[in-house]
C-alpha cells in the first residue's frame, strides 16, 4: 500500500491526471482509510485555485497597444 | 471563448477594428507575458511580447483556425521568445531555490511514510476569504516571486492561464517529466505558505 509520504510526492500528478491507472486507484484507495492525506488533498485544491485567483498584473496601457496594432494591420 | 465567439473576434480584427484589438490583447496578454517570461526572463519578457503582437497582426489574415485562437497566440509568443533570445536560454531547468516556507518535505513524515502530524485545519479554505487579507496575497505574491522564473512559469501557465501539461512542454521545450517535476515543487511551496500563514497568521 502507498505511504502518506507517496502519495504527498504523487499528489500533483494525480490532481493533473497523470498516472496510470493502477497508480490512482492507489491513490483512491489510501485516501478510502487516511483523512491526513484527504485534508492534504484537499488544502492542495484550495492552493491551486488561490494561485488562480490571485490578481494578474493589468496590461500597462493596451488601449495604446490595440491602436498601434490596428494600425499596423492597415498598414501591411 | 469558443469557436463562435472567437470567429466574430476574428472578422472584427481583421477589418481592423480597435476595439477588438483591445479585447484581444486584454485576454491574451497575460498569459502571452507567462510564456516570454518563462523563456526569456523578466529583463526580456515584454519586448519578446512586442515581438509577438507584430508578428500576430502580420499573421493574422494567414490564421486559419486549425487550433484554439489562443494556442495560436502562445505559438507565436514562443517562437518570437526563442528567435530573439536564443542566446539566453537557461540551461539549468530544474533549478530548485529555497521557498521563503520551506515545502512538505521528509521531515513531516515516520520512517514508515506516515505523517508525523497531519496537516492543520485551515481557518479559511476557500481563495476568496485567503485572499482577502492583503497580508496573505503579499505573502503568496512573495514566495511565488521566490521561485525561479521557470518554475513560477510553470506553474502560473498551469494554474492561472489553465494550459494542459502537453502545451506547456511544447511551448517551453522541456519535457513532460522535467513540467511535472516543476509543477510539483511550485504548489508544495505555495502550499507550505499557505499553511505556515494559517498557523501563525504571519507571513
Ligand atoms: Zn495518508
Amino acid at each position: 500500500m502507498l505511504s502518506c509520504k507517496q502519495l504527498v510526492a504523487r499528489s500533483s500528478d494525480y490532481l493533473d491526471k497523470q498516472l496510470t491507472l493502477g497508480e490512482r486507484l492507489m491513490v483512491r484507495q489510501h485516501l478510502l482509510f487516511c483523512s491526513h492525506c484527504r485534508r492534504f488533498l484537499k488544502q492542495m485544491r484550495v492552493a491551486q485555485a488561490t494561485v488562480r485567483a490571485l490578481p494578474e498584473e493589468p496590461v500597462v496601457d493596451s488601449q495604446a497597444l490595440a491602436e498601434r496594432l490596428a494600425r499596423e494591420l492597415k498598414d501591411s | 471563448m469558443t469557436g463562435e465567439q472567437q470567429t466574430r473576434l476574428l472578422e472584427r480584427l481583421l477589418k481592423g477594428e480597435q476595439q477588438a484589438f483591445k479585447e484581444l490583447v486584454d485576454t491574451y496578454q497575460g498569459a502571452m507575458r507567462a510564456v516570454a517570461y518563462a523563456i526569456v526572463g523578466s529583463r526580456h519578457a515584454d519586448e519578446a511580447v512586442q515581438d509577438a503582437w507584430l508578428a500576430v497582426v502580420r499573421n493574422l489574415k494567414g490564421f486559419e483556425q486549425r487550433s484554439s485562437l489562443k494556442t495560436w497566440l502562445l505559438t507565436i509568443t514562443a517562437n518570437a521568445a526563442k528567435t530573439r533570445y536564443k542566446q539566453n536560454r537557461r540551461e539549468v531547468l530544474l533549478d530548485d531555490l529555497p521557498g521563503p516556507h520551506g515545502t512538505i518535505g521528509d521531515e513531516r513524515f515516520a520512517t514508515d511514510g506516515h505523517w508525523l502530524q497531519g496537516p492543520a485545519a485551515w481557518h479559511e479554505d476557500t481563495p476568496e476569504a485567503l485572499l482577502s487579507r492583503e497580508q496573505m496575497r503579499e505573502c503568496l505574491e512573495h514566495t511565488l516571486l521566490s521561485l525561479s522564473e521557470l518554475q513560477r512559469s510553470v506553474l502560473l501557465l498551469r494554474e492561472r492561464q489553465g494550459l494542459e501539461l502537453e502545451q506547456i512542454c511544447n511551448l517551453l521545450d522541456i519535457s513532460l517529466s522535467n513540467v511535472r517535476v516543476l509543477l510539483h515543487r511550485a504548489r508544495l511551496k505555495v502550499f507550505a505558505t499557505l499553511e505556515h500563514f494559517e498557523e501563525t497568521g504571519q507571513c
